[in-house]
């Protein structure tokens, strides 16, 4: 795909829309993506399915009177924008007026490196060995490692076009890449499953290698796992598990949560609402971040928010509508799940900031707790009530030390508590997509076993 | 159509001239309409037109798959010249196509088409509904209502002939209550659905469903912390039935089965459950939500028992985990939309109703949770450790229902599960969701009876008192 031109094609097109529909009376804006995917599935040392795809798609939205009317098409015949247009309309008639639903006009945009055109030059073949090494690293690893679920590489190269009637027109291309292995341990009767996973803005920053010994890791360790005992002990959580916590707590930092009174932070600004070693940041233009873009879902330039600092909360995640609501400035986070959908109140490349132990520190120092390396039911936790109750495995420890592998057994808790209770965070902070965490330590947890 | 058949035949022979030795296309084109509200107002009223095309190449056990938005012809020749190419292989597979449209094992009618409803009618139903979660008690802060309708229109066709064309009609409708007390806040949730049309809302009233979630939301608000630790735990046939579809229904995929990712793999024939448990995949109830009339595949959809009596009958099957075993498929081949491949999936999976009364299993109880409404769950298919979420769970004592408690989970495994059941009622609920799986959600349907299991570990909390 020859995106430059694309780009440039699609923001006009964009414009074009915007402009008819404008001149039915409306104020407007046009958001089209578009976009190449690679997926790359490897079992045994063979391509079990290859993935080769294009999409594109117009979402259209409409504000007349303070009424929002939404469409989207993923046909850009003539007739099926004007049908967009004329759909969007009527929706728009629908909708309940409020004086807050605005768009943003043009602004500044910084300059970031979003593109590498190695994903874009490297060849099929590749991209396939890349997938091949790391279950090649993953089965060397141990001779346990037996079975592959999946092993796959995927990248998407894509371009953004976005104009709006009150003078937002602008574009932009990015590609991304990542690769991931789910691999099986077995020892007689016993299955585990252990994975490695990463995504990244550059091609050569995908380590196979790692990433195969890594799921390996993961699956091995936990062979022999049994329950334990019902207890309150101090509980780790690994940079993974502590990002899934963390995607949890994410809607709950959403300005829309708070003022619909479905927010646990909700009327907590420049209030403790973790442990004072907590930081909480979204950052739209962060270097090297797998969601970092110039401008949101709805054209407005990305910003870094500290939204925890220290344990205090210091501030709520806005798009356009939500600032204006509260008489702030939008921080960039209308953020579009696709061109389906209206800018959304959503986090960007948004983490908890690394702290100064190293997690081995952060072991030793327990005479007996639990280290959790995976969450099952994570999507069951309530981010509204901040209600979690989930299945973990991980490692039983002793005298700091790894002493056995644990499964079958669940916490539970609430969110606030969660992070009232962490006494340690550790410095090896680690994206997993757009969602990065260091180690932590929670001084004590239910742990529900035999 | 979406397509002239002439055209599609010309597709699929381009896809084969790399050599491949099976080729589908799946056309789609998907109208949906969304209506929220929140805060007291209509925020959504959002409709959208998806349409694309997927390419499928077969090469042994391997698969190349593409789609792409453009669905011109020259479009989806040159992709399934690339697919057919990518696929490798020698030589030049020309099949003679002779198209033959399978009849389906069931039909229905839809009585009112969401898309001849006009948009008032939607909306004035979502606002009713807003209302009357919010009249339910002061306490309810927020409720969430949407509607939601998909017209999909599908063609599959395929080398070995198999020409189907299908739609398929969905509604949805779902709250969300938010209630709290100044202190804690407590949600409920409720939702109806199925392949059906706007009838759905004369069997099933939207009013009814929002007192529904808005009173859970309000009792969850004086519910204690769930205990933590092994009990005896009764689901009653009105909880739904993720954990059937997670204790066992994820490991009966043939795909899983067959890379023995399943604790039930080359298991078939033996004692995998109790004898009291059945256990059915049915594709053909009508108005479920997890029902067609064909698969993704073009396969008609059946009911395929999986396990009877506790014995492993059978798995369920898409085309090719069917064809690596030299069978037929069961009808169970699935994908999210034409940018999916399909993989095989559960339908409408139940476990049969047996013979107990669901009371009399709750009075026969001498110290238990008993769970009136599950949330979502996963399972780690390879070793059938599973976890879902009690969204309603009460404390049984001496065979009476006691205290309401919150944030509980019950972890377990399928098969010990499963074989410690020691009782099933005469009942049997359904309850509906978005099952996930390899990145795709499909519409299903999940259903049970009253079940009784002996020992399950609870995740809550310990009491302060108790700690250690």
């Amino acid at each position: 795909m020859d995106f430059e031109s694309l780009a440039r094609n699609y923001l006009e097109l964009a414009q074009q829309v915007v402009e008819k529909a404008t001149r039915k009376g409306a104020l407007a804006e046009a958001f089209i993506s578009t976009g190449e995917n690679l997926d790359i599935e490897v079992r045994e040392q063979e391509v079990e399915v290859l993935t080769l795809a294009q999409e594109r798609g117009l979402g259209l939205r409409i504000l007349v009177d303070g009424r929002v009317g939404f469409a989207y098409t993923t046909d850009f015949s003539a007739s099926a924008l004007e049908e967009t247009i004329e759909q969007a309309l009527a929706n728009a008639r629908r909708a309940t007026p409020d004086e807050y639903n605005c768009l943003p006009g043009a602004q500044e945009y910084p300059c970031l490196d979003l593109f590498d055109p190695e994903i874009e030059a490297r060849p099929l073949t590749y991209k396939i060995e890349l997938a091949k090494e790391m279950e090649r690293q993953a089965r060397a690893f141990d001779p346990r490692v037996k079975i592959t679920e999946s092993c796959s590489y995927f990248d998407r190269r894509y371009v953004i076009a976005l104009a709006n009637s009150q003078g937002v027109a602008a574009s932009y291309q990015g590609a991304y890449c990542g690769a991931s292995i789910f691999v099986v341990a077995t020892d007689g009767e016993e299955s585990q499953t252990g994975f490695g996973l990463a995504t990244s803005l550059k091609l050569r920053e995908l380590d196979p290698a790692k990433i195969g010994r890594e799921g390996a890791l993961r699956a091995v360790r936990l062979l022999g796992a049994k329950r334990v005992n019902t207890q309150r002990a101090p509980v780790i959580f690994d940079p993974y598990v502590m990002a899934s916590f963390l995607k949890v707590i994410a809607p709950a930092l959403a300005a829309d949560s708070a003022q619909k009174g479905k927010s646990l932070f909700q009327g907590k600004v420049g209030q403790r609402v973790a442990s004072p070693v907590v930081h909480i940041i979204d950052d739209g233009r962060m270097p090297g971040g797998v969601a970092s873009a110039p401008f949101d879902g709805e054209g407005v330039a990305t910003e870094r928010t500290v939204l925890v600092e220290e344990g205090i909360l210091r501030g709520f995640l806005h798009n356009t509508y939500t600032a204006a609501k509260e008489g702030v400035r939008s921080t960039g986070n209308g953020a579009r799940g696709s061109f389906k959908s209206t800018p959304e109140v959503g986090t960007t490349n948004f983490y908890l900031a690394a702290g100064q132990s190293s997690p081995e520190k952060l072991i030793k120092e327990v005479s007996r707790g639990l280290y959790v390396t995976d969450v099952l039911g994570m999507h069951t936790a309530n981010p509204i009530s901040g209600d979690f109750s989930v299945g973990v495995v991980g490692m039983w420890i002793e005298g700091g030390e790894f002493k056995a592998p644990v499964r079958g057994v669940a916490i539970a808790g609430n969110l606030i508590n969660l992070l009232n209770s962490i006494e340690a965070v550790g410095s090896d902070l680690t994206f997993y997509g757009s969602t990065g965490a260091p180690t932590v330590r929670i001084s004590n947890m239910t742990i529900s076993g035999m | 159509m979406l397509l002239a058949p002439d055209d599609l035949k010309a597709i699929l022979e381009a896809a084969l001239e790399g050599g491949g030795d099976f080729a589908e296309v799946f056309l789609e084109r998907r109208r949906t309409t969304v209506i929220g509200c929140e805060d007291n107002k209509i925020e959504r009223v959002h409709s959208g037109l998806d349409q694309g095309a997927g390419i499928r190449v077969l090469k042994g056990e391997d698969t190349v798959y593409g789609y792409t938005n453009e669905l011109t012809r020259d479009g989806l020749l040159e992709l399934a010249r690339k697919l057919g190419r990518a696929a490798g292989g020698k030589g030049n597979n020309k099949p003679e196509i002779k198209w033959q449209r399978p009849q389906p094992n069931w039909d229905f009618q839809v009585k009112k088409r969401p898309d001849e409803i006009p948009v008032e009618e939607k909306v004035a139903l979502v606002q009713r509904a807003n209302e009357a979660a919010r009249a339910v008690d002061k306490r309810i802060v927020q409720v969430s209502v949407s509607y939601g309708d998909v017209i999909q229109e599908v063609t599959i066709a395929n080398s070995e002939g198999t020409l189907v064309e299908d739609e398929r009609v969905r509604c949805r409708f779902v709250v969300n209550a938010v209630a709290s007390d100044g202190k804690i806040i407590q949600t409920g949730y409720e939702t109806i659905g199925g392949l059906i049309g706007f009838e759905l809302f004369e069997e099933n009233d939207p009013v009814e469903l929002a007192r529904k979630a808005a009173e859970r939301a309000v009792r969850m608000l004086e519910a204690r912390p769930a205990p933590a630790g092994r009990m005896t735990v009764i689901m009653a046939g009105e909880a739904g039935g993720t954990m059937i579809h997670e204790a066992c229904g994820h490991g009966l995929e043939a795909d899983l089965v067959q890379k023995k990712l399943s604790v039930y793999a080359g298991k078939k024939g033996q004692q995998v459950a109790s004898p009291l448990i059945t256990v059915i995949d049915d594709a053909t109830l009508p108005g479920k939500y997890g029902s067609f009339r064909f698969d993704d595949e073009g396969q008609p959809g059946q009911r395929t028992v999986l396990i009877k009596d506790g014995i492993l009958v059978d798995y369920m099957y898409d085309y090719l985990t069917a064809r690596k075993e030299g069978r037929k498929s069961t009808g169970n081949g699935r994908r999210e939309s034409y940018q999916d491949r399909p993989i095989p999936r559960m339908t409408n999976t139940f476990i049969a109703p047996g013979k107990d009364d669901p009371q009399a299993i709750i009075r026969e109880t001498k110290k238990g949770l008993l769970v009136k409404r599950m949330g979502g769950g996963q399972v780690n298919t390879t070793n059938g450790d599973f976890v879902f979420d009690v969204a309603e769970g009460y404390l049984i004592e001496n065979g009476e229902i006691g205290p309401l408690v919150r944030g509980a989970t019950l972890t377990g495994n399928g098969p010990e599960v499963l074989k410690m059941v020691d009782r099933v009622g005469n009942d049997l609920g359904f309850s509906l969701g978005t099952c996930g799986k390899d990145g795709q959600g499909v519409p299903v349907g999940d259903a049970q009876p009253t079940i009784r299991i002996p020992e399950m570990v609870v995740g809550g909390i310990l009491d302060e008192e108790e700690k250690s």
